[in-house]
């Protein structure tokens, strides 16, 4: 086995390669899993903090799975069982003076609507669908990120949009 | 194409152009897209992540750096920790002084309370909280000279005796527990008896039984002018004081113990010591070597 000495976490350079590369997926997953709340950006400082002390232990391509499930459980601690309720934006993208304010109503109790049926859906769907959707990210990134198979996350994303629609519509 | 297929390549952004067509073509189309635009408005707040990079650089650095000194200033209250205690632990400890047989010593106490310190005794007392608690511990025989001031308390395995400022006498051997009082007063304690002594009344337990005697006239203990004096004394309390004195073992063969002896013996002439306790009782002594006596009828 040869030790590269750019191998080490320690390194302040690979630290900060790594925090560039994972901090902000970190962060939107534990925002989309356990909501504003419990202070994912904190729980992401607290992540890598940790990584940094135990740099000597974990190898860099261990690093990853490392963050995360510290991350996870550093959220679990706090989160215990609470129910999630993300906030939607109240200002919409792109406003259109044109528009009726019964539409309007109608807009803002589908965004209720879609926010209980987020709040229902379970943790493992509702990370995967909105990285997804909101993120952008491919089935084969948050399989990545999240250490399952694409088949999986297609499974947990294609449920939750079910979910959801069922949700809104009241079926 | 199934619907699902479709639906599952469209969450995939992997249509392509006819998929797409086909796509649009989904009766529920038009709630597929409003549901995905809507759901963007659940964006997460914004990540800044160079902002974070910086500040977790400089948790980390200043944690380094909080680590660095931190080592030597643990080593240092280590080391402050370690001697304060082996001080303290030190300080605090009983002082313990003893005699061997055919030996006497004088102790000074912190408040310059006397204590002369028979042979083969123990004398054992705490110099830290001399001044709140007055407490010795004896084994063996001791004269003590207090000065005046709080309680001052002698502990021995029979009882206990206390005082405020007087000069007395306690001897502690075995199954004999004699306490005697030569000024001031001396309450001693002895299982639930209590009993105060005033100048010249002394307390004898032999055996657990209280003796009675007669009234001191001396104003000191004889031992500590170097003779050891008895009155009406169980032989054999004397001869162990004896052997104590010169420390020597004495074989006393047939001779009854338990008869009574009145008189005296000198500390510093073994012979003449033989004598005074053998002619009283017609005894013959043969010294066998130095450390030997044979004690023997006429």
């Amino acid at each position: 086995m040869n030790i590269d000495i750019n191998d080490n976490i320690c390194n302040e350079n690979l630290f900060s390669t790594l925090f560039t590369k994972y901090s902000k997926s970190l962060h939107d997953f534990l925002y989309y899993k356990f909501g504003e709340s419990f202070n994912p950006k904190d729980k992401v400082q607290d992540a890598f903090i940790k990584l940094w002390e135990n740099c000597n232990t974990i190898s860099p391509n261990k690093a990853k799975s490392y963050l995360f499930t510290v991350a996870n459980n550093l959220m679990l601690n706090e989160a215990a069982h609470q129910k999630v309720v993300l906030k939607y934006q109240k200002e919409k993208p792109k406003t259109s003076t044109n528009e009726t304010p019964e539409f309007i109503l109608e807009g803002d109790e589908y965004m209720k609507k879609l926010q209980n049926a987020i709040a229902n859906l379970t943790e493992a769907q509702r990370t995967a669908f909105l990285l997804n959707r909101i993120e952008g990210k491919k089935h084969r990134e948050i399989a990545e990120l999240l250490d399952i198979s694409t088949k999986a996350v297609e499974k947990r994303i294609y449920g939750a949009l079910k979910k959801l629609r069922e949700d809104i519509e009241g079926i | 194409m199934k619907r699902e297929d479709l639906i599952k390549k469209w969450l995939d952004n992997e249509l392509n152009v006819q998929e797409l067509e086909a796509f649009k073509q989904l009766e529920d189309y038009d709630d597929l897209v409003q549901l995905s635009n809507s759901v963007m408005q659940f964006k997460a707040p914004e990540y800044n992540t160079s902002e974070e990079l910086n500040t977790a650089l400089q948790h980390i650095n200043s944690k380094q750096r909080s680590k660095n000194w931190l080592r030597p200033v643990l080593r240092i209250a280590a080391i402050l920790a370690l001697s304060f205690s082996v001080y303290y632990y030190t300080t605090t400890l009983d002082t313990n002084i003893s005699t061997l047989a055919a030996q006497k010593t004088e102790i000074q106490l912190p408040d310059a309370s006397q204590v002369l310190l028979n042979a083969a005794s123990t004398l054992t007392y705490n110099k830290s909280d001399w001044e709140t608690n007055r407490d010795v511990t004896l084994e063996g025989e001791a004269f003590f000279k207090v000065t005046k001031g709080s309680k001052f308390s002698v502990n021995t395995s029979t009882g206990t005796v206390t005082v405020l400022g007087t000069q007395f006498n306690i001897k502690q051997r075995n199954n004999y527990f004699e306490v005697i009082c030569y000024e001031g007063s001396v309450k001693v304690t002895h299982n639930t008896n209590i009993v105060i002594l005033k100048p010249g009344n002394s307390f004898l337990l032999i055996d657990g039984e209280i003796i009675a005697k007669e009234k001191e006239t001396a104003s000191n203990p004889s031992w500590i002018n170097n003779e050891s004096s008895f009155k009406s004394m169980p032989f054999a309390y004397v001869i162990r004081e004896f052997e104590r004195q010169y420390n020597v073992t004495i074989n006393t063969q047939d001779i009854d113990l338990k008869q009574l002896f009145t008189g005296s013996f000198v500390h510093n002439d073994k012979e003449l010591a033989l004598k005074s306790i053998t002619l009283p009782l017609n005894l013959n002594y043969s010294l066998q070597n130095n450390k030997a006596i044979v004690l023997s009828r006429e």
